[in-house]
């Protein structure tokens, strides 16, 4: 599995469009301001509905009209958030898919994605019984505990990306090594 | 404007009908005014010592010595900057005409919270950022084009959009409520662009 994530990343660590991506100063630099400030859009929106729901902010609010009326932007700032965050790993495919915190990063986004699907199936179930109380339910607010916590590592793993500290190119203990995914006789970053 | 609504109006007259406002339009030519006088650089250099300081401080000293601590302040503070943006775009949002369900007043008060809140966390870990790094980004003009935005954007923020949506909002002409809103997500979108691009410089 290693070998063909490793593979990937170098057929694509081959294409000129990665290159041109890595080496102009500006293009990286729009497209991760564009990564980092989409947050206000997907997370800030994202967390506003968490905390409605665990009844920390807009109490007044209707919780399941709240969610259901951000949801939109806040699809699209996740879209605009994956479309960057792709072009990114496309940029440095070698060294970010062998990244500890990039592999960590996206099984929890796996995590978030259940999460979020859960958490709006029960919303849905249970709509009439709560939507203006200021907290929701026991599950939903469950739900968005753990989606707030989560989504704090992944900024967490994101920002820790930009540090070398576990990289393959340096000597890591075995379990790194093994989450990191380290190729033998990788000759590339 | 209707001035018979605004609590403005009762303990500042000197001010005439909208004393906060006032005070943000004076403090912000003030402070433009400032930035383009030969006073700004005098006070640039009288501020080196400061920043040397802020390096020697307990924050400076975590700041330096484990970049762990440096990257998770970093996180905490990106996060809170998405809160503040998503409370920003939710409400100003809401003031131009989006998510018409919603009830306006609580959306306004509600995110305004929100905001306040977020704004803490980002100044306190942003002044921990600062400490770590206090001489290079004391060298940095953008690090000062932030500063200006941000002190723009709080000024706006808290006595300038505040005072105008402590009103009934339906009685404000609609087209001074819309570009209220777009000027708060300008400011803070220049905001966050400014403090992203201190990163690359």
């Amino acid at each position: 599995m290693n070998q063909f994530i490793y593979d990937i990343a170098v057929w694509f660590d081959d294409t000129a469009w990665s290159t041109a991506i890595h080496e102009s100063y500006y293009l990286y630099n729009w497209i991760e301001s564009t990564h980092v400030l989409t947050l206000m859009l997907s997370l800030g929106i994202l967390f506003l509905i968490d905390m409605r729901m665990l009844g920390w902010a807009l109490p007044n609010v209707p919780a399941t009209r709240l969610a259901e009326r951000l949801n939109t932007p806040m699809l699209i700032g996740f879209v605009v958030m994956f479309v960057t965050g792709f072009l990114l790993l496309y940029a440095v495919p070698v060294r970010s898919s062998q990244s500890l915190w990039f592999r960590i990063k996206m099984v929890l986004l796996v995590v978030c994605a259940v999460n979020a699907y859960l958490f709006h199936k029960r919303m849905t179930q249970s709509i009439q019984t709560w939507e203006h109380e200021p907290r929701a339910p026991s599950a939903l607010r469950r739900g968005a505990a753990i989606s707030l916590a989560f989504w704090t590592v992944i900024v967490i793993c994101g920002r820790f990306i930009a540090y070398d500290w576990y990289d393959c190119e340096y000597a890591q203990p075995d379990l790194v090594r093994a989450i990191a995914g380290c190729v033998d006789g990788q000759t590339r970053f | 404007m209707s001035s018979t609504t605004n609590p403005n109006t009762e303990h500042a007259p000197s001010f005439g009908s909208y004393p906060r406002t006032t005070i943000a339009v004076i403090s912000l030519a003030l402070l433009l005014a400032f930035s383009f006088s030969s006073l700004r650089g005098d006070t640039w250099v009288g501020l080196l010592s400061f920043f040397e300081w802020m390096e020697t401080t307990w924050f400076g000293y975590v700041g330096k010595t484990w970049g762990g601590a440096f990257a998770l302040i970093q996180a905490a503070h990106l996060v809170s900057l998405g809160v503040l943006g998503g409370a920003v775009l939710f409400s100003d949002g809401r003031l131009l005409g989006l998510f018409s369900s919603l009830p306006i007043r609580d959306v306004v008060d509600g995110a305004h919270r929100v905001f306040v809140w977020a704004l803490a966390v980002v100044v306190g870990t942003g002044v921990f950022m600062v400490c770590g790094v206090a001489v290079k980004v004391y060298y940095l003009p953008v690090f000062w084009y932030k500063m200006l935005t941000l002190a723009v954007g709080v000024l706006f923020a808290l006595f300038i959009r505040k005072p105008l949506v402590d009103r009934e909002i339906s009685e404000v002409n609609p087209k001074i409520v819309k570009l209220v809103a777009v000027a708060s997500i300008m400011v803070w979108f220049t905001v966050a662009a400014t403090g992203r691009w201190i990163g690359f410089s």
